[in-house]
């Protein structure tokens, strides 16, 4: 990280080492300051004046506060004492932060790094690192939507095709009719012609030519319908997978409302635009085209009429484009809360009947479909405000045709057939035109789906799998090397966290709540990646493992037990759909649901649908303690597994899993120590540091911080046993 | 000593006399208390509801030498305070809490990334907004207050939308709000 951004006036640049800006005074005033770090003192300028000077060697420790809207930099004095440099906003951060680790290093070991490795490329418009892509991912501008999404026809290409010559074709015969009116109309009507057999063919023509409209007519249909089909399948499929393959961290920022959308709503909208509008689009220009010439050739003069009026039309509805656009915006950000809201309420459904709050959710939910249904409405009332007046404009042109024409007429210069020819081609003329018109709404409308869909489609935060990803089996040893995470960078979870698990160890993990015990196993699990260090299994890069391979040798039960809508069978055979029945009922056994899942009416074709609420918090538990067994993993992670559960039951499960467990590394986090008694090692973490790590009994005589948690814990219980031997 | 009033006792907000503080600048940034013939180092101040009250329910707080979260207690208003604390304690809130008042929205653009770009006049000058995630960084709660979070981590804010921006910035807005 470039660590000299900018430099006080007049400062020579040779004696200093590094120079950041700094924008706000104890005050919150907004100054043009800087500090100056030389090879023994920090400098302090503001406005280019050197307001106080520090030598480096008085300080022990460095660190960078971040409060909340800005942050400081802060020093600590040998004697205790702690010095607050300046204060900057949130922009300067990391770079503040990168300073004080190299001051840090220098107070700890002495030696001070000087050498910054270069800036990584930064994103122009953001500023924040590329991190080896070409573009910043976010911040891309992407154009060609439409491309893009006519490129998704591609495979369908064969039905198209024979679709869009359907609808040319069919065209081209609604072009002859007005040819033939007018010779029956000149060359019959007119002159009073009775020549029967002639009029009949030409009539005959007429119903001929509509009756052979009806092959291609249909054709069309059917081709259409098949891609518009197999088109919005794809698109679903791929939305939907694409949120599945998403890195964690991003599929949390969404709401489930919001995704469901984007799968069925949004796609679906797009495989209507993309198949009617986009077939339309080439028939449609050809047919304008094709028409205008027609007219010019017949008569230009008149034909400039019909035309005169087109341009403004044009304008106006491009001006709508955007309006349009905005509105649709907005009805679908509307959409998207509304439901998210129903998703919300839907699921918290035992919350909600537990508060008695049904009113209120109805109310709020009421609050949430109204404002959808007003964004519509008032997306649809500029278009129907403005469009009656834009067609009204349009057909301008068609009375001055008539009138012209008609006058073309009495003066001689033109037939009565002609004119009806000419008129009925002005009117097939408005056809495109009108179409074209309405295509900035349906387009805005498809517009705002379509980069919903690619927002997702194109989203590029999924955990890269490394190039030549490993499959190999795992024993089960996991080393981690002074490992940082945080959910935010800037602000650490877990910090310098060393040590190493042998294979077939129990491993316990305790401390505090919010601790970070989840999070360590989420690392474990590379539900997210370090920040910083390294995480090993079996001595290699977790990174270099493929994600797949990975996860299905760790079996894990998370701190919220979810099950799945489907027997208690499916859920058990979740991670390993082939297992033998055999293998379910061990598992069950293993986790001690057999017995009840016995009890039930069903057995284990039981439903559990909805989060399996129809079963117990402690039976939930069990069915995903089976769940986590059984592909017999090398790797076992309980988190909080058996929290719901009694101390009796709990110890049988233990004990099940205990033989079970044998040459498997298993890592379990409880709250309750007595649950850890088995563990071979316990790993006490302590504000996101691993405090302690070692067996029970010498944490114990090491009275250090497991030993605090136990006295903790026994005082409580001690006290309870009391109160209720008082109350007995 | 009944169980109730025992485990209770921690749940009562103490809401601090301000007749009885003394906060003085620290050149830690933080400050030092006096209250009761006891000092505090370090202190920290919280807003409690940062989004709508600015100077009222302060808690006071601080980290003991174990790092645990120690509040001392609450003010509950800060007109309570002398003017010279009144200043002191406000200074420190608004640099911890510095956030530019948006005061006016000349254009948003929005990409199909989920990033925004937004240009805006802010009491900390002219300034293009950059966003990721803008359904969570970009918000209007409660229908009047804006809450902006950039990608870099600075906070912006419009305490009432309507009141403070004019016509051409609500319609600025209103597609992404
Ligand atoms: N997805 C997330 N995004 C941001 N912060 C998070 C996220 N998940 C957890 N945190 C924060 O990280 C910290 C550690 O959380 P974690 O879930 O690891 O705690 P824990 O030790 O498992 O606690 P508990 O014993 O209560 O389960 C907490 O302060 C929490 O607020
Ligand atoms: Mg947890």
């Amino acid at each position: 990280m470039n660590l000299k951004t900018s430099f006080p006036k007049g400062v020579q640049s040779s004696e200093v080492l590094f120079s950041l800006p700094y924008d706000l005074n104890d005050r919150a005033q907004p100054v043009s300051g800087h500090l100056c770090v030389t090879d023994s003192e920090i400098l302090v300028y503001l406005n280019n004046e050197l307001k106080s000077r520090y030598y480096i060697d008085d300080f022990s420790e460095f660190k960078c506060e971040q409060l909340v809207g800005s942050s400081m930099m802060i020093g600590e004095l040998k004697s205790g004492e702690s010095i607050a440099f300046c204060i900057f906003r949130q922009q300067e951060f990391l770079r503040y932060a990168e300073l004080c680790k190299l001051l840090d290093y220098y107070a700890r070991t002495g030696r001070l790094i000087t050498e910054t490795p270069e800036d990584e490329p930064c994103c122009p418009k953001c500023g924040m690192p590329l991190e080896g892509a070409k573009e910043c991912p976010f911040c891309a501008n992407k154009t060609g939507l439409f491309i893009k999404l006519i490129k998704r026809v591609k495979p369908y290409r064969k039905y198209f095709i024979i679709a869009l010559i359907c609808t040319v074709f069919e065209q081209i015969l609604w072009l002859i009719v007005p040819n033939i009116t007018r010779m029956i109309i000149d060359d019959y009507v007119t002159p009073k012609n009775t020549d029967w057999v002639g009029f009949f063919v030409l009539c005959g023509l007429l119903v001929g030519l509509a009756a052979l409209s009806c092959i291609p007519n249909s054709m069309n249909m059917r081709c259409s319908f098949k891609v518009a089909l197999n088109m919005g399948k794809d698109l679903r499929e791929d939305v939907f997978a694409k949120s599945e393959r998403m890195s964690l961290s991003a599929v949390t920022k969404k709401t489930a409302g919001e995704l469901i959308r984007r799968v069925s709503g949004d796609a679906a909208k797009l495989e209507s635009f993309v198949t009617e509008k986009g077939k339309d689009f080439v028939v449609q220009a050809i047919s304008l085209i094709a028409l205008m010439a027609i007219l010019f050739v017949m008569n230009w003069k008149l034909a400039l009429l019909t035309v005169v009026p087109i341009p403004f039309v044009f304008l106006l509805t491009k001006k709508l484009f955007h309006t349009m656009a905005v509105r649709y915006t907005r009805v679908w950000r509307n959409m998207t809360d509304h439901d998210s809201v129903l998703h919300d309420i839907l699921n918290g459904v035992r919350v909600v009947k537990a508060y008695g709050t049904e009113v209120q959710e109805i109310q709020k939910y009421t609050g949430y479909s109204l404002k959808a249904a007003r964004a519509c409405v008032r997306a649809e009332i500029v278009w129907y405000l403005t469009i009656p007046f834009a067609e009204f404009v349009m057909t301008v042109g068609n009375y001055l045709v008539l009138l012209f024409g008609g006058r073309l007429i009495l003066d001689g210069g033109m037939k009565l057939g002609e004119l009806v020819q000419f008129t009925t081609y002005v009117a097939m003329l408005y056809d495109p035109i009108r179409w074209f018109i309405h295509i900035p709404k349906e387009f805005s409308d498809a517009a705002v789906s379509a980069s919903k869909v690619f927002e997702v489609l194109e989203d590029e935060s999924s955990l890269k799998e490394a190039e030549n990803a490993v499959e190999s089996e795992i024993s089960g040893e996991i080393e981690l090397k002074n490992v940082y995470f945080g959910y935010r960078e800037y602000a650490p979870v877990l910090k310098d966290i060393t040590m190493k698990i042998n294979k077939g160890e129990m491993i316990g993990i305790v401390g505090h709540s919010g601790v970070g015990k989840s999070t360590l196993i989420n690392l474990i699990l590379r539900l997210y990646d370090v920040t910083d260090g390294q995480i090993l299994i079996d001595g290699r890069d977790i990174r270099s493992y493929a994600q797949k391979s990975l996860r299905s040798q760790i079996g894990v039960v998370l701190q919220e037990t979810f099950l799945f809508d489907g027997s208690v069978l499916d859920n058990i055979c979740y991670a390993k759909p082939d297992a033998t029945f055999e293998e379910v009922v061990r598992a069950a056994k293993i986790a001690n649901a057999h017995d009840f899942v016995t009890k039930l009416p069903d057995g284990y074709n039981t439903r559990v649908g909805n989060k399996g609420y129809q079963l117990s918090g402690g039976e939930r538990q069990r069915i995903a303690i089976a769940r986590a067994i059984i592909h017999d993993p090398k790797i076992i992670i309980l988190d909080e597994a058996t929290a719901s559960l009694d101390t009796e039951t709990e110890k049988q499960i233990q004990e099940a899993l205990g033989r079970l467990t044998e040459g498997r590394t298993t890592i379990a986090i409880a709250h309750r120590l007595s649950t850890l008694s088995g563990a071979d090692r316990l790993a006490v973490l302590d504000k996101g540091k691993l405090a302690e790590f070692d067996t029970h009994d010498n944490l114990m005589r090491k009275h250090g911080v497991y030993y605090g948690l136990v006295m903790a814990q026994r005082r409580t219980t001690k006290m309870r046993g009391q109160k209720q031997a008082a109350e007995v | 000593m009944s169980i109730n009033e025992e485990s209770f006792a921690a749940d009562k907000l103490n809401i601090l006399d301000c007749g009885r503080l003394k906060f003085t600048k620290e050149k830690s940034g933080f400050m030092t208390l006096e209250t009761d013939g006891k000092t505090y180092n370090k202190v920290n101040l919280t807003r409690l509801q940062p989004f709508y009250e600015k100077t009222r329910f302060i808690s006071v707080n601080y980290e003991n030498d174990e790092k645990e979260f120690i509040e001392i207690g609450v003010i509950r208003d800060m007109k309570e305070l002398s003017d010279g604390q009144f200043e002191v304690v406000n200074d420190f809130l608004e640099y911890k809490y510095y956030m530019p008042l948006i005061t006016k929205i000349c254009s948003i653009k929005e990409n199909m990334r989920g990033s925004l770009f937004v240009k805006a006049v802010t009491t900390a000058g002219d300034k293009t907004i950059c966003i990721r995630d803008w359904y969570r960084n970009f918000k209007l709660i409660g229908g009047k207050y804006l809450y902006v979070c950039d990608v870099e981590g600075n906070k912006y804010y419009c305490d009432d939308v309507e009141m403070r921006l004019d016509k051409k910035s609500l319609a600025a807005m209103e597609m992404f709000t």
